[in-house]
């Protein structure tokens, strides 16, 4: 997005983090962060995406490598001292302060001036619209409540950059999503960068500038939504951001790749001749056309309706396809699939992944 | 509905063996040996003598909590810091003190501060040394009785304090720092006030205890020197006075509830928050 400006506000070079001297948690992650950007470190849980965040927030100390914030190393600064603030997944609240204290917190070790204390606290309650609340106890907030005075006492400070450690994982789905949109306008009000850890994709892919893909501690794929969307580098990345066929294939050469039990025009080159791919097609992207045209035929095996559209499971010869069309068919009928060229993604097979294989 | 039958054997159990000897006792208070009421119980426990044992008792068990207070603290921040893996043993370090007869560990101080006992002949060997003159006495002393006490006592303070300073999330330990909280901040703004209620509960738990301290006295201070407890003690296996006894056992029920009351309203006040 073009608010994004493009110096480089924190760097991460080469930061590897082992807890107990064996399992590694972040394997040479290289990353920059730019400032006033949205930037989502996205993966399954164990991925590494909260150690980053800890990393650059100093409450943990890398096992090697280094963290640049503006030009400077604080590779071992002490939290109390780095320009970022974080907002923690269970809140963290101090119970033994109101509304008012909790979000003062900060100012008050600063010992700033009362008024502009009350000033200041006052405009957080307005900014996350808790004006009123001042005098509650935190322990009678509800947690969406308590989530934006987690919020605004991390804002306060004016910090440069905002940590969020899956801040809306404790909300309900409709908490949640009125949230992701509120915290995206107030990012791109206050012009701050965040650093946000979430497992979510549909809340990466609606929130980020820059969405990086974790997985056992090593980055996946960095880039903007639509590109981490439209073309994923790799099948994990297919598969955890939406919905995706990914099948073994072998490109038999450019713009020719092989797959369930047939060849397909694509766009791809340079892959080399008879090299094993993994191919990827977004449910949309499978059209549903009649029996005997397009590459493939099928069976429609079952039927889910969504919503704006249906999601059937074809099975072909080979494969059980997931479709989604707004065009129904019912199970038991005959189908023809087609694919079009654009919509065939051809990657580099990645090693199988313990624990998980393509469909 | 029914379930509250089964607190019956206990209601019985308390009515028996607490509210009826507490009758008692109070009953012996305002009578005297021949039954008839009268306050004169009292009166002669406002007797200077006595009044100044009860100042003593109190004061000792004030300066007691203070230093179980001074000692426990850091020990049970130490022991309740995540870091610490075995931890578990250092816990049962401190608790395991209390596995062993009170009187027997009393004896022990007994035994090493009589004047060829180990610490009492170290330290006059050491003074001997460094060309001092004369032998120090530990034994008998102000100093002994209250080492005995805060020895007996200071486990009741760090269990509590250990129990609620274990039970604050290193998360909200982390926020403050995140908000520019250095290591002197954080225990004076945080953890400090999270713990509150576990100082409460110590203060209360070394403070009953001490207040009402006899047997340690006798044996660490000698035949002269008398705590409130030692008092009471006497009239009842010695002098057998009773009544007199009662009083004065009424009078430390009486202190106890209003110390007691005093730290309940402390630490509600302390959970309610502060106000900006």
């Amino acid at each position: 997005m073009s608010v994004v400006e493009n110096a480089r506000l924190i760097e991460l070079k080469d930061l590897s983090k082992s807890y107990d001297g064996e399992t590694e948690a972040l394997k040479h992650l290289n990353l920059y962060i730019r400032k006033k950007e949205f930037l989502t470190l996205l993966g399954p849980s164990g991925c590494g995406k909260t150690t980053t965040l800890r990393l650059i927030a100093g409450f943990e100390t890398p096992s090697s490598g280094s963290i640049v914030f503006d030009g400077v190393d604080v590779t071992h600064q002490p939290p109390h001292k780095r320009r970022v603030n974080t907002v923690f997944q269970k809140y963290a609240l101090f119970t033994h302060l109101n509304v008012f204290e909790n979000i003062a917190f900060s100012l008050r070790l600063q010992k700033r001036p009362r008024a502009e204390v009350e000033k200041k606290v006052e405009d957080m309650l307005r900014l996350v619209g808790l004006q009123g609340f001042g005098k509650r106890g935190v322990d009678t907030l509800s947690g969406g409540q308590q989530q934006r005075v987690a919020i605004a006492r991390a804002l306060v400070g004016e910090p440069e950059v905002l940590l969020l450690d899956e801040p809306l994982g404790a909300l309900d789905l409709k908490k949640r999503k009125e949230m992701q949109l509120e915290l995206k306008s107030m990012q791109q009000r206050l012009g701050i960068t965040f650093v946000y850890v979430t497992h979510d994709q549909e809340e990466a892919l609606s929130m980020s500038d820059t969405i990086v893909v974790m997985k056992d501690g090593l980055v996946q794929q960095v880039g903007a939504p639509q590109d981490i969307y439209n073309e994923p580098k790799n099948a994990f990345v297919a598969d955890f951001i939406g919905e995706s066929n990914i099948l073994a294939g072998t490109m038999a050469r450019d713009e020719w790749v092989e797959f369930d039990g047939r060849g397909f025009a694509c766009v791809d080159r340079g892959f080399g001749e008879n090299a094993p791919v993994d191919v990827v097609v977004r449910p949309e992207d499978v059209r549903i056309v009649e029996p005997g045209k397009g590459q493939l035929l099928g069976v429609v095996e079952s039927v889910i309706f969504k919503g704006v559209h249906y999601e059937m499971m074809i099975r072909t010869p080979s494969f059980s396809w997931m479709v989604h069309s707004t065009a129904c068919r019912a199970a038991g009928d005959q189908v023809g699939l087609a694919i079009a060229p654009g919509d065939i993604h051809v990657m580099r097979r990645s090693a199988p992944a313990k624990g998980e294989g393509a469909p | 509905m029914n379930r509250k039958y089964l607190a019956a054997p206990f209601s019985l159990w308390m009515a028996l063996f607490t509210i009826v000897p507490i009758l008692l006792v109070a009953v012996y208070a305002f009578t005297d040996a021949g039954g008839t009421f009268t306050l004169e119980n009292f009166s002669k426990v406002l007797d200077p003598l006595y009044l100044g044992v009860l100042l003593r008792s109190v004061g000792m068990a004030l300066l007691c909590t203070l230093i179980c207070l001074v000692i426990g603290y850091p020990a049970a921040y130490f022991l309740a810091k995540k870091e610490i893996d075995p931890r578990g043993a250092l816990v049962l370090l401190f608790i395991l003190p209390m596995w062993m007869n009170f009187l027997l560990r009393t004896y022990a101080w007994l035994a090493l501060l009589e004047s060829n006992g180990l610490i009492t002949s170290t330290l006059n060997r050491l003074l001997t040394l460094l060309g001092a003159e004369g032998e120090v006495r530990l034994l008998y002393s102000y100093g002994a009785v209250l080492m005995g006490m805060v020895y007996n006592y200071l486990p009741f303070m760090v269990l509590p304090l250990y129990t609620v300073l274990s039970k604050i999330d290193p998360r909200v330990v982390e926020a403050a720092q995140d908000l520019g909280a250095g290591r002197a901040q954080v225990l004076s703004r945080v953890v400090l006030p999270l713990s509150l209620p576990g100082v409460a509960s110590g203060v209360t738990m070394v403070f009953m205890p001490a207040v009402t301290t006899f047997v340690i006295s006798r044996l660490l201070g000698g035949a002269q020197f008398k705590l409130f407890g030692d008092l009471i003690e006497q009239q009842f296996l010695f002098t057998g006075d009773w009544n007199l006894g009662s009083a004065m056992s009424l009078i430390m029920m009486a202190l106890l509830l209003l110390s007691m009351g005093l730290m309940k309203g402390f630490g509600d006040k302390e959970e309610r928050g502060q106000d900006a």
